[in-house]
């Protein structure tokens, strides 16, 4: 292996390795990073603290080329870089090892590690090379990895592992390790540890993004946190006390206003025993929502939340358990069975899968209704009975312009969620299920769909809201739930509804450890 | 225009897109009008009203296969299996219909077993390709080029090869020579199943749950429409579609041939898709079919009269599809 040759311990003197100053990006309309300042030193491990949607992975695809800033300064090596490119960031020696793999599924280990630059005289591969040269850099990491195995036999860890080896394969400046230890075991992650303090003293810089503040203990030098988007602060890993880290990752949000909703717990409308989906998506799931009340769950990206009211719609394979409805056992066949019995579920992707972008609102609307007799007779739709149904129902909603017959391709985020909203009124529903409900919609859009949600509520509806967004479950919810890795973690209510109790389930393990 | 307001209420650039939509929709009338002029003024038997009959009735079998491939390109789909499908149900209801000759059976029993057989064989070609599809998940291409070798094998063994003769008179009475107020057959039915179609397109569920499916087959799906009941009902209904082209062109011919269909197929994509129904889903229905039927009809008929070879006649059609979906990829980038 080549890597960076100045040896040593980090040189606060000179100039650090990575300077960011002012570094902003915008995604049509939203603001994904606004003046973000981060130097990260040579041989040093600089953590990037935040909450889901504080800009982290944003930072991290600007640093590796992937989305150019709109404005800021980036000095690398003590030059100014501009344009960068995925490749040329490799080239410079700037490696980054992403949370969603890079990785070709029907390639080997090998063959994936040397993807597109590969080894070759006059275009015939020297495969001999390259398996010496990779066999090489896997047992200097200590992995336990076949180079000759295909990447879509192995398990997660194991795809994680080759992820790593394929980022420090030539020469690395800067690594960059998004969520690195989220598949790996115990002991795979021992091994990780031991290679990045090997690495530090290489002189590598290392990004690392972890939520895991036992993680953090251990291998940090600085923490840099970052807050919807803003940089917060720079502290020193061993001044900083965790409660304190959790506070400045929080703060207090300048937000929506939240309605009050009134909540009458009636009968339990939804009782979902040991349900598991997948593979451990969602294991041995113990839940419940009542009528006249939010249910909020809460969680991390890919913690199973999404996947839990997906399996009670009918998308999901339910592999164990049962879901009953109003009392009553039910098999999720269909989500067609599934309006039937009442149960309205709206997607959180409403573009991939909510909406046909190119037919008109009030197909989008009637869309879920098209067994219903008010719309249908003898298979022959009833135009007319359809518009005078739809109108007022967008009316109400405040679509604008009012206009049901243009696509909805053409309107904005917090438009479409309306079109998705007035299909829970097309036909009788009791059990709303919501998945992210304002993701990619504007503060005004937010408000009416919140409101949308108390009236649901005080009709006696029971309304299930899974959120990433912590203030939003927070507020909305009479009951919280926190998953983690597929399980339940906690139910909330009441007092102990908090946001630094909610933080706490995310980090588990990892903040009993650290207070032990 | 009786509301002017919601127009006003539309954004500039809004106004700008529906006008380039506007230009689209008429850029394929106006070839056909230059096409049609071009062939006239090379060819004056191109304005005779014998050739204007003729064409009328050539497109007639053009626009009922281009509606049955219009029917599964709105899903997203295409049908390649069409062409030996149409030869398939030519020599089966010719051979169904010659056994029954055979028994002295009266000829109208005979024409229904004919038109029986053949409609019920249609069919169940569409079912196996809507099954294969829509229940194994097999791609449309992969899955009608399946059927297309099996149903020329099924047609070839049925007929030895030969074409299959004696057929009822009545048969080719109704569905080629007979006529109403003068007007051909031919022309009678495709108006009458593409009214039908027509309103089975916009005016029914199913119809509105094919262009759903054809624009977002995942949303279909989660807002509960059963995608793969409607997937299997729309190459059923191609096939049958495609059934009926069969029997009047076996009664045109007068025997069940066994290459009846031959390049069919891309003849009736080519045709649908030049009129505007869009490959990439959920667009287009009769209107587009027999459009793009008419183009295809008027420019064969026009090379045919100006004698240009038969193959090179092939190049053009070939060149069509592609020119039709490049048009088609550049619309839908305009909006």
């Amino acid at each position: 292996m080549e890597r960076a040759g100045a040896v040593g311990t980090p040189d606060q003197e000179t100039e650090p390795l990575l300077q960011l100053v002012g570094i902003s990006k915008r995604f049509t309309g939203a603001l994904a990073l606004d003046r973000v300042d981060l130097d990260v030193r040579a041989g040093e491990l600089h953590v990037l603290f935040g909450e889901n949607g504080a800009g982290k992975s944003t930072l991290i695809n600007v640093i590796s080329g992937t989305f150019l800033p709109d404005v800021g300064s980036f000095r690398f090596g003590g030059e100014d870089i501009r344009h960068l490119t995925p490749q040329r960031a490799r080239a410079i020696g700037i490696s980054p090892v992403f949370q969603e793999f890079s990785l070709v599924p029907t390639l080997t280990v090998e063959e994936n590690l040397f993807l597109g630059r590969e080894l070759s005289t006059g275009g015939v591969l020297r495969a001999g090379d390259m398996r010496k040269r990779a066999r090489a850099l896997i047992d200097e990491l200590g992995f336990d990895l076949e180079p000759a195995a295909r990447v879509d036999n192995l398990s997660r860890a194991h795809q994680q592992m080759a992820e790593i080896a394929k980022a420090l394969l030539g020469k690395v400046r800067l690594l960059i390790l998004d969520e690195p230890t989220a598949s790996l075991t115990e002991r795979e992650t021992g091994r990780l540890f031991e290679l990045i303090a090997k690495l530090k003293q290489q002189g590598v810089g290392i990004i690392y993004v972890s939520h895991r503040m036992r993680e953090i203990r251990a291998l940090a030098d600085r923490v840099t946190v970052l807050r919807d988007g803003r940089y917060i602060r720079t502290l020193d890993a061993a001044l900083v006390t965790d409660l304190e880290l959790v506070e400045l990752m929080t703060g207090r949000k300048i937000d929506v206003l939240f309605p009050t909703i009134p909540h009458a717990p009636g009968k339990v409308a939804v009782a979902v025993e040991n349900l598991s989906v997948g593979e451990g998506i969602v294991s041995d799931v113990n839940f419940h929502a009542r009528a006249g009340e939010i249910t909020g769950i809460a969680g991390l990206v890919g913690c199973g939340k999404s996947e839990l009211v997906r399996a009670i719609y009918g998308l999901e394979p339910v592999t164990g358990g049962s879901i009953r409805l109003h009392g009553m056992p039910y098999e999720a066949t269909s989500p067609r069975a599934s309006l039937r019995k009442g149960v309205a579920y709206f997607p959180a992707n409403r573009a991939a899968e909510g909406l046909a972008l190119t037919r008109p609102i009030r197909e989008n609307v009637s869309m879920t209704a098209l067994d219903l007799k008010r719309f249908v007779s003898f298979g022959m739709l009833r135009q007319g009975a359809e518009r005078l149904l739809i109108n007022p129902i967008m009316k109400q909603l405040n679509l604008r312009p009012p206009n049901i017959e243009r696509p909805v391709g053409n309107l904005s985020g917090g438009n479409r969620q309306k079109v998705m909203l007035g299909r829970a009124l097309t036909r009788d529903l009791t059990i709303f299920l919501f998945d992210e409900p304002s993701v990619g919609i504007d503060v005004g859009a937010k408000v009416e769909v919140y409101e949308f949600m108390k009236r649901l509520v005080e009709a006696g509806a029971a309304v299930i809201v899974v959120s990433s967004e912590l203030p939003e479950v927070l507020a909305l919810s009479n009951r919280l739930y926190v998953m983690h890795n597929g399980k339940i973690a906690a139910e909330l209510e009441g007092a102990a509804k908090t946001e630094q109790n909610v933080l706490s389930k995310f980090f588990t393990d990892h903040l009993a450890e650290a207070a032990a | 225009m009786a509301d002017l307001a919601p127009a006003l209420a539309l954004a500039e650039t809004s106004a700008r897109s529906r006008w380039r939509e506007q230009l689209w929709q008429w850029a394929l009338p106006i070839a056909l009008v230059v096409l049609f002029l071009a062939f006239a003024t090379a060819d004056s038997r191109v304005f005779s009203p014998a050739n204007l009959l003729n064409i009328a009735q050539q497109t007639s079998y053009v626009a009922l296969f281009a509606m049955a491939q219009a029917v599964v390109i709105i899903t997203r789909g295409f049908d390649l299996s069409l062409g030996p499908a149409v030869s398939m149900v030519s020599v089966g209801a010719a051979v169904a219909m010659t056994a029954a000759v055979t028994n002295g059976s009266d000829p109208v029993s005979v024409l229904f077993i004919g038109l029986i057989a053949g409609l019920a064989l249609g069919a169940a070609t569409g079912l196996f390709n809507g099954v294969v599809i829509a229940l194994l998940g097999v791609s449309p291409f992969v899955a009608t080029l399946g059927s297309y070798n099996i149903a020329i094998g099924i047609a070839t063994t049925l007929s030895a090869g030969k074409p299959v003769q004696g057929m009822p008179d009545l048969f080719s009475t109704l569905l080629y020579r007979g006529n109403v107020f003068g007007v051909p057959a031919a022309i009678v039915i495709t108006v009458i199943v593409g009214v039908i179609l027509h309103v089975a397109l916009t005016r029914t569920v199913f119809g509105r749950s094919l262009y759903i499916v054809g624009t977002n087959p995942r949303a279909a799906a989660v807002a509960g429409i059963p995608v793969r009941r409607v997937l299997v009902c729309a190459y059923a209904l191609c096939s049958s579609l495609a059934a009926l082209g069969a029997l009047m062109l076996t009664a045109r011919t007068g025997s069940g041939e066994p290459n009846l269909g031959g390049s069919l197929s891309l003849q009736a994509i080519a045709a649908a898709v030049v009129g505007g129904t869009s490959l990439a889903g959920g667009r287009g229905g009769v209107g587009t079919a027999v459009l793009g039927a008419l183009f295809v009809t008027v420019l064969s008929n026009g090379m045919n009269l100006t004698r240009i070879d038969g193959y090179v006649q092939m190049v053009v059609l070939g060149a069509i599809i592609i020119v039709g979906v490049v048009l088609d990829r550049a619309r839908l980038g305009t909006r």
